[in-house]
């Protein structure tokens, strides 16, 4: 595997990981904000934040399969 | 180092599928026949847990049972109120199976089936399908067809393609956590072989049952886009 090949594969995790983690803290803190101001209807910003961070994770997830595909495909 | 990358190459090896036995054309791999033995575990513990039979006051398992139960309500009634009890066959059966699989985990020397991709395709895919299915038993064929035209008809090619999408990101999204913790604490294991993968073998606990909570939480919304429109 060349060192190119290797940063590529680095990046390609690395990347997706650092924003969607930025995008999930923002959407976190934004809930717990709204979950202390109004704590009666915490039960359904839990459920409406756990949908969100999961299609969040998702695209973390993606680039984690392709940096799969391409560290064994070098 | 390259100790290492030889120790790491070894254990990953470990976590892939292997063929196991063929039978004409079909093919039993390893994830199959591990699926199997946490079915069997799953059918046995049900059997125990139910043998004391129903009591109008709750005691012992069926304490257990009725939390688990409760909570299954608790989200297909926030996903499509009173009416949404009716699909607790779907959603408590995926539960209790995705979760029994990701615990597995914790049987030494056992690889849980949800690392291997075809496990967790096959789930995604049936469950699709059964939404589908459920669709089109509660408002016909006609009113099936109309939720890809609706709201207006220019959202037809975006509706088509979100049904596509549905199934890959539900099986890469189980896939993925699980796959992922597991090569973590692999590597870790290898790195620093005493204490430090316990935390994060910890984290792994706490993902199964959250991986389990967010599958059949998207299967409980997107039963409620199915049955019940946009």
């Amino acid at each position: 595997m060349t060192v190119a090949g290797l940063f590529a594969v680095a990046l390609a995790i690395a990347l997706p990981a650092m924003t969607s983690a930025l995008s999930q803290a923002w959407a976190t803190s934004k809930a717990m904000e709204s979950m202390s101001r109004q704590p009666e209807a915490a039960g359904d910003m839990r459920t409406a934040l756990l949908i969100a961070l999961a299609f969040m994770e998702a695209l973390t997830l993606f680039s984690f399969v392709i940096a799969i595909l391409l560290w064994t495909s070098l | 180092m390259d100790r290492i990358v030889q120790q790491l190459n070894e254990v990953m090896d470990h976590l892939v599928r292997f063929d196991v036995l063929h039978i004409g054309p079909v093919t039993i791999t390893s994830t199959v026949i591990n699926t199997w033995i946490v079915m069997i575990v799953l059918f046995a513990a049900v059997k125990l847990l139910t043998r004391g039979g129903f009591h109008e006051k709750p005691r012992g398992a069926q304490v257990f049972i009725e939390m688990l139960v409760e909570f299954l309500y608790g989200l297909l009634e926030g996903a499509m109120g009173k009416h949404g009890r009716k699909y607790l066959w779907i959603v408590g059966s995926l539960f209790v199976f995705i979760l029994a699989m990701n615990l597995s985990w914790f049987i030494p020397g056992f690889v849980p089936p949800t690392t291997d991709i075809m496990t967790t395709a096959a789930l995604a895919i049936t469950t699709i399908v059964l939404t589908h299915v459920m669709g089109i038993k509660e408002k016909t064929f006609r009113g099936y067809l109309h939720n890809y035209v609706s709201p207006v008809v220019i959202m037809l090619p975006m509706n088509i393609l979100e049904e596509i999408v549905k199934p890959f990101s539900l099986a890469i999204r189980l896939f993925g956590n699980m796959f992922g913790e597991k090569t973590v604490v692999t590597i870790l294991a290898v790195l620093v072989p005493v204490v430090l993968p316990v935390p994060v073998m910890m984290l792994g606990l706490l993902m199964g049952f959250i991986q389990a909570f967010i599958f059949t939480l998207l299967t409980c919304t997107y039963l409620a886009t199915q049955t019940h429109g946009h």
